[in-house]
């Protein structure tokens, strides 16, 4: 399930329909939940407002669990990302993942988020206690964090390989 | 005519959320990104443009041809 909306979610509701929805089948859900902080340590964010990209959003979205469910054994999942102004300690994003087992449902959950932030079109806009407002820079260490599933690709495909032959 | 859609900071700097421009051919992302930079010098403080065509992330060497929707923003910073 993949949503983009302004509206609040409730997590735990969220995590009883994702297991409810694996019917039976997953023996564990590991969550995450992402949310409005402090951006700078001298002062309060009073405001973020996150922008983002209809459509294209919801079908990045779609394609970072498809992506998932090819790679790990995974019986459903849950992504739902907030827009639109949120104040301070407010939810932003939440990712629920299903499986049998909790090592899949882990690795799933923070490759989803290491995905979604490198890839989902959205922006934030800080604005901070004193009214200084600002478009968030992306961080070079969330796409390591990124090709650091890619590389575990690559060194799982290149261990398999003596055994197909 | 191809759809332009700028996000975020680039919507600033353009003062445009949506504009149509002329494709007289089809072009490669980074041919027509020189051509943008062009129209909008302002662009130029922007580190990293990234570029959406039909609203999947684009490659410097991706063809854009007429009638598509191609976007431009910044990296993003969702999550």
């Amino acid at each position: 399930m993949i949503a983009v909306q302004q509206a609040d979610f409730d997590a735990g509701q969220l995590i009883r329909e994702l297991h409810e929805r694996s019917q039976g089948q997953a023996g564990a859900v590991a969550s995450f939940v992402g949310y409005v902080r402090d951006y700078s340590a001298s002062q309060p964010t009073q405001e973020l407002f996150l922008e983002h990209y209809p459509g294209m959003c919801e079908q990045e979205l779609a394609d970072i669990a498809q992506q998932a469910m090819q790679r790990w054994d995974i019986v459903q999942s849950t992504i739902v990302h907030r827009v639109g102004a949120l104040s301070r300690q407010q939810q932003i994003v939440f990712v629920g993942i299903a499986s049998a087992h909790r090592g899949d449902a882990f690795a799933a959950c923070e490759y989803i988020m290491d995905a979604l932030k490198t890839r989902a079109p959205f922006w934030k806009r800080e604005t901070l206690a004193d009214g200084k407002a600002f478009w968030v820079q992306a961080r070079s260490s969330d796409e390591q964090r990124l090709e650091k599933w890619t590389q575990q690709q690559d060194a799982a495909a290149q261990t398999r390989i003596p055994e197909q032959e | 005519m191809i759809n332009i859609l700028y996000f975020a900071r680039i919507a600033e700097l353009t003062g445009k959320r949506t504009e149509q421009r002329a494709l007289p051919a089809p072009v490669t992302v980074n041919a027509w990104l020189a051509q943008l930079h062009e129209a909008y010098p302002a662009l130029k403080d922007i580190g990293v443009l990234k570029v959406a065509v039909n609203k999947k992330h684009a490659q410097a060497d991706t063809v854009i041809h007429d009638r598509d929707e191609v976007a431009i923003f910044e990296p993003v910073t969702g999550g």
